[in-house]
């Protein structure tokens, strides 16, 4: 049971750095983004195969994870340009698919549908197994935590305060001399380079990762957290994302109570749940749980 | 061998032209992307499976039952869903019609499990010609699409409803000053929209297999249609099917068949970056 727990956290803590890096393209500076998906999977398979396939240690492995999601967000920042933000939706959903698809037949190098097993995981020589679990706990809840910390940095540096206005008009952002742009690019890059980082860490968690993981449905549950957390709100997306695992995997304590319900049924209800949890939220909640805080121009602000 | 290509593109392209003519009228009338589309049709397939397997209905009474029960779904879904968060952004409505396919999907897998099923007609052996064979069944939905696409090209330009339709999609504000309800219109665009998809299930499940992914596989093809020929066009729609139809069975000629729904992602983002507005659609000044 807290076996379970422990690993429920770890989930909950990349769904959190998703959810963040999202907030970051989405939240604060009005890109969509349902490619998530395809981020989460590109970090988990750079990291994963340059360990087991390539040999190479964790210390570089992981920043090429990041380093990979980065510059994928960088490229697909480049078509925002052209997009309505309702096509780009369907736009980097298929780059996500496709990333997917390529996993799934490439199976030469990915191993495909059979899964790439990883052995290596940081620190793994440092502590007995039975207390691994709860350091690697640890090891994502730092991740989080300075994720989170760059994404605060940001939404309240003067930069922030653009990204917010390309968000409300890029046009008026533009004509006040901001390069709207760059600062696209910049912000999709530094989320696709998050997403890469949770791929990363998922991939050492599990040690063993195939391309069904990495369904769209991922970036729905991304989506959900931040929408039901509320969006452009840092704090607000944690408990969502927090909420969304927790409805996810905690329903599974069901099965338990409910023994009659089998694992086909337990699924679907699960789904319907958070489905439901969306609309609900959505009705009852118009702006999420915890809305974006107005920003006002008090004396102390302009100072801190 | 060449003509077989052909064959498959033109049944592909009657699959998925009405619900890409539906989806953009749909598009029109509530302005956003409609994943939900997947449900539906998912929901019309099993509606028109219970009414003809457990049932005993014959296939065509069962078709209308789904039609009809798939309208009033897509209706209900537009009351307490959609509608009381109209003032939401495009982009949170596409991801609550992505959690309603997923909710709907769910629902039926729950009462269905996801076992593939059929519809209780006799087998046939396929008819042939030059080297090309067709099935019976192929054969009534290409002639289906066919008086489909003409039925609503007729509804939509010769009467006072098709015009009142056309007119709030346009623009609701003038259409409502002009003596038009609205609302209702919406509300009739809805379940005109929910009794195609619940035909497109019926047509899936014969061409296909009745399965609870079903409508998901052919949600990213009809929006390829529709963005392709122009959103909101749905003649443009019927155009963009086949040549979506076509390029699909083209592509399996060099790349293995499961990089088949790639295609229709990358013709796509080419599209849409190259001609945003579609064949058809026309030029808006946009960001």
């Amino acid at each position: 049971m807290s076996a379970y727990l422990v690993s429920m956290a770890t989930y909950a803590g990349f769904f959190m750095i998703l959810a963040l890096a999202l907030n970051l393209q989405w939240g604060l500076t009005g890109m969509v983004n349902f490619g998530i998906a395809g981020f989460y999977a590109l970090g988990a398979y750079t990291s994963g195969l340059l360990s087991a396939k390539a040999g190479w240690p964790l210390g570089l492995s992981i920043p090429m994870a990041i380093a990979a999601g980065f510059a994928a967000g960088g490229l697909v920042a480049l078509l925002s340009m052209r997009l309505r933000e309702d096509f780009l939706a369907i736009v980097t959903l298929g780059v996500g698919e496709v990333i997917r698809l390529i996993v799934l037949n490439e199976d030469q190098i990915t191993e495909g549908p059979r899964g790439l097993r990883i052995e290596a995981q940081p620190f793994q020589s440092l502590m007995a197994p039975e207390n691994y679990p709860v350091f690697y706990l640890g090891f994502v809840a730092f991740f989080v935590a300075i994720t989170y910390w760059i994404c605060e940095r940001i939404r309240k540096a003067p930069m922030g305060r653009t990204l917010r206005a390309i968000r409300e008009d890029d046009v008026v952002a533009g004509v006040l001399g901001k390069n709207v742009f760059r600062h696209r690019i910049q912000i999709f890059a530094i989320g696709g380079g998050f997403m890469g980082l949770a791929g990363a860490l998922y991939a050492h968690y599990s040690q063993n990762i195939s391309p069904e993981v990495f369904m769209p449905t991922v970036a729905m549950f991304i989506w959900m957290s931040v929408i039901v957390g509320g969006a452009g709100n840092n704090r607000g997306l944690l408990i969502g994302a927090g909420t969304v695992i927790m409805f996810l995997e905690g329903t599974r304590f069901f099965g338990d109570v409910l023994p009659w319900l089998d694992a086909e049924t337990m699924s679907s209800v699960r789904i319907i749940t958070i489905g439901l949890l969306l609309i609900v939220t959505l009705r009852l909640r118009p702006r999420g749980l915890l809305p974006e805080p107005k920003f006002t121009y008090t004396r102390d602000k302009i100072a801190g | 061998m060449n003509l077989q290509i052909f064959v498959n593109a033109l049944v592909n392209a009657a699959l998925i032209a009405p619900p890409a003519m539906a989806f953009s009228l749909l598009f029109g009338v509530l302005k956003f992307p409609n994943f939900a589309i997947g449900g539906y049709i998912t929901l019309g397939a099993f509606a028109a499976y219970t009414f003809n397997v457990p049932l005993g209905l014959p296939l065509p009474l069962a078709t209308l039952g789904a039609m009809l029960f798939t309208g009033f779904v897509v209706w209900l879904a537009h009351v307490w869903v959609f509608k009381p968060m109209q003032d939401q952004s495009a982009v949170t409505l596409l991801v609550v019609s992505i959690a309603l396919t997923l909710i709907l999907e769910s629902v039926v897998r729950l009462f269905f499990s996801a076992d593939v099923r059929g519809f209780d007609i006799p087998l046939e052996r396929p008819w042939k010609f030059w080297g090309a064979r067709i099935t019976r069944e192929q054969v009534e939905i290409i002639a289906c699409a066919v008086v489909l696409a003409t039925g609503l090209h007729v509804l939509l330009r010769h009467t006072r409803i098709g015009r009142a339709m056309r007119a709030v999609a346009d623009n609701p504000m003038l259409a409502a000053i002009r003596g038009v309800d609205a609302a209702k219109i919406t509300a009739l665009t809805t379940v005109l929209c929910g009794a195609i998809f619940g035909l497109t299930g019926v047509f899936a499940g014969l061409d296909l297999v009745i399965e609870p992914l079903v409508g998901w596989n052919l949600t990213i093809p009809i929006f390829a249609a529709a963005i392709l020929g122009g959103i909101g066009s749905p003649y443009g729609a019927i155009l963009g099917a086949l040549l979506l139809g076509l390029a699909e069975e083209l592509t399996i000629l060099v790349l293995p068949s499961t990089y088949k729904i790639a295609v229709g992602f990358v013709i796509i983002a080419i599209f849409l970056l190259l001609r945003p507005q579609g064949l058809f659609g026309t030029a808006e000044i946009k960001k």
